[in-house]
């Protein structure tokens, strides 16, 4: 058997760098430390994407000059995806978006970016997967079950490792806690720290939380036993270096009053030394809004106007879908599995250009579609972890097609 | 011949929140080929805690319709192996549980784990693909 190449994953945003591929005539032939989701990624999609126009096999040029003509000729394009690109291409997109005067989103509009936006503009404490693994005796996995999303979260990083300052483990240095309203998967290793809550009572819960680390009663609208809050709040106070998970069940739950994320680290750090990680999903979620960011000081959801780039719910992917767009060109993602389909069904009703290595749901609809390499595999460059840290991704294999970075500057080629 | 009065007979409708969640199994399948058996299969279903089941007459592994304001689709009905709180049901993100998501989005986030909607035993088949995308 040939020498294995030591890679970095992209099947999710843990980015794990210790995957072990066999490569023998350009082909996969085997897989080791890889997770499902890994593997997954790893041997590739079954249907590729096809260059296409209205649904007819064209050469790749024609689809490129197609996707062209649609976006310059649309008063309101939307670029959207971008969270399985390389930051390579994301940053080539954000270029698009500005040439174009159009609106650009991610997946993340409807996923972590709320949370993301508060660990960059320095309002919540964060740190790095490594600090956990070897310094985190408390983590708390809030609204959030990485056994289902993020299968190697506990045995890299979070609760099974032995780190530095936890030579023993999880077996007597580490706590687990689940604050769910069901009991995942993750939730049972908790070992009586399983909190079940009210679907959307995580800030009910929060407050009552609050109250017990002030040490004050903490009081609940329905039967619960505030002891357990109590000692739940003892827990945490004890804790030398906690860790919150922050999962969609908790993000979702408490948007709409969101400020109270940093109010509860607050309160937490009076007492103890906590840190908050988002559950980001997709393996360069992060790096879209970090990108973004750095061009235009918003993480998502950003309009190019003649006053320079704006962000509100306006601009979000959704709202875009709903009374926004005439003209819409999706990179690595596919609206039609992942959105509402009152809102995504929209997309059969105006110029959509698909640019994907996959064939998928969105590829049915779409007027154009550019296949691209697969980024992580086919395509190399930098991502962002879903803790902030850049990390390098190497490709697995040369292809001959483009990248989605060199089919976006193709399309900026013809519309500049 | 005997008339089967059966078919004639609207099987109870009952109010259910539907909360996605992701599942390894399901998000492997479906990253192979989103168009599989496989994919749909793991997604095109509804976890119930066990008594809520027998409450509502449904047995493991049946056709249950889900109706919401925004779309209706039929799913397989499965028990889940832990008692879950009253009310509610548990699906995979994807396609089928997106046709009930509703589509008012005031912050720019769909409501994927507050869905409400009607559950009642279904005699159809699972929703396909190309039904629910309107192709």
């Amino acid at each position: 058997m040939t020498e294995p190449i030591t890679w970095t994953c992209t099947g999710c945003a843990l980015l794990c760098e210790d995957i072990q591929v066999y490569i023998k005539d350009n082909r996969v032939e085997k897989v080791e430390h890889a997770c499902l989701k890994g593997k997954a990624r790893v041997y590739g999609c079954k249907h590729t994407a096809m260059s296409t126009v209205d649904q007819g096999e064209v050469d790749v040029n024609n689809a490129i000059s197609q996707a062209a003509k649609i976006l310059e000729k649309a008063k309101n394009p939307l670029l959207y995806g971008w969270s399985n690109s390389t930051s390579e291409a994301q940053v080539a997109g954000i270029e698009l978006a500005q040439t174009l005067g159009a609106c650009i989103d991610s997946t993340s509009s409807f996923c972590q970016g709320i949370t993301i936006n508060e660990i960059i503009n320095g309002n919540v404490p964060s740190c790095t997967l490594e600090d956990v693994r070897e310094k985190a005796d408390v983590v708390v996995y809030w609204g959030a079950d990485p056994m289902s999303s993020h299968p190697r979260h506990l045995s890299r990083y979070s609760y099974f490792p032995r780190g530095e300052l936890r030579q023993r483990g999880y077996e007597e240095d580490r706590t687990a806690i689940c604050i769910d309203v069901t009991q995942s998967r993750t939730a049972k290793i908790s070992k009586g720290m399983f909190f079940s809550i009210l679907p959307g009572g995580d800030a009910e819960f929060m407050r009552a939380l609050m109250d017990g680390l002030a040490g004050r009663v903490p009081k609940l609208s329905y039967d619960f036993d505030v002891k357990r809050i109590l000692e739940l709040a003892a827990v945490l106070k004890k804790a030398e270096f906690g860790v919150i998970f922050a999962g969609l069940g908790l993000v979702y739950s408490i948007k709409e009053e969101f400020d109270l994320i940093s109010e509860f680290m607050n309160t937490l750090n009076r007492f103890s030394n906590f840190f908050l990680i988002p559950m980001a999903g997709h393996f360069n979620m992060r790096g879209f809004n970090h990108n973004l960011h750095e061009e235009t000081g918003y993480i998502h959801r950003v309009g190019f106007t003649k006053n320079g780039p704006v962000s509100s719910v306006e601009y979000s992917v959704v709202e875009q879908l709903k009374h926004g767009a005439d003209a819409v060109m999706v990179v690595g993602s596919d609206p039609l599995a992942s959105l509402p389909l009152s809102i995504s069904r929209r997309l059969k009703d105006i110029p959509l250009i698909l640019v994907d290595p996959c064939s998928n749901l969105t590829t049915r609809v779409a007027d154009v579609t550019i296949p691209c390499g697969v980024s992580g595999i086919e395509v190399g460059g930098t991502a962002i972890r879903l803790d902030g840290k850049k990390m390098d991704i190497s490709p697995l294999m040369q292809v001959d097609g483009l990248s989605d970075e060199m089919i976006v500057r193709r399309i900026m080629e013809e519309v500049s | 011949m005997a008339l089967d009065v059966s078919k004639f007979i609207k099987a109870p409708e009952y109010d259910i929140k539907i909360i996605t969640r992701r599942d390894v199994f399901q998000a492997s399948a479906c990253e192979e080929d989103r168009f599989s058996d496989e994919c749909m299969e793991l997604s095109a279903l509804i976890v119930l805690d066990a008594a809520e089941m027998k409450r509502m007459g449904i047995q493991e592994g049946i056709n249950v319709r889900l109706t919401s304001k925004w779309g209706s689709v039929v799913v397989r009905a499965r028990v889940s192996p832990r008692e879950e709180q009253k009310g509610l049901g548990f699906m995979i993100n994807g396609l089928w549980v997106n046709a009930l998501v509703p589509d008012e989005t005031p912050d720019g986030i769909p409501a994927f784990k507050d869905i409400k909607a009607k559950i009642t035993i279904s005699k159809d088949k699972i929703t396909g693909i190309q039904e629910l995308l309107l192709l």
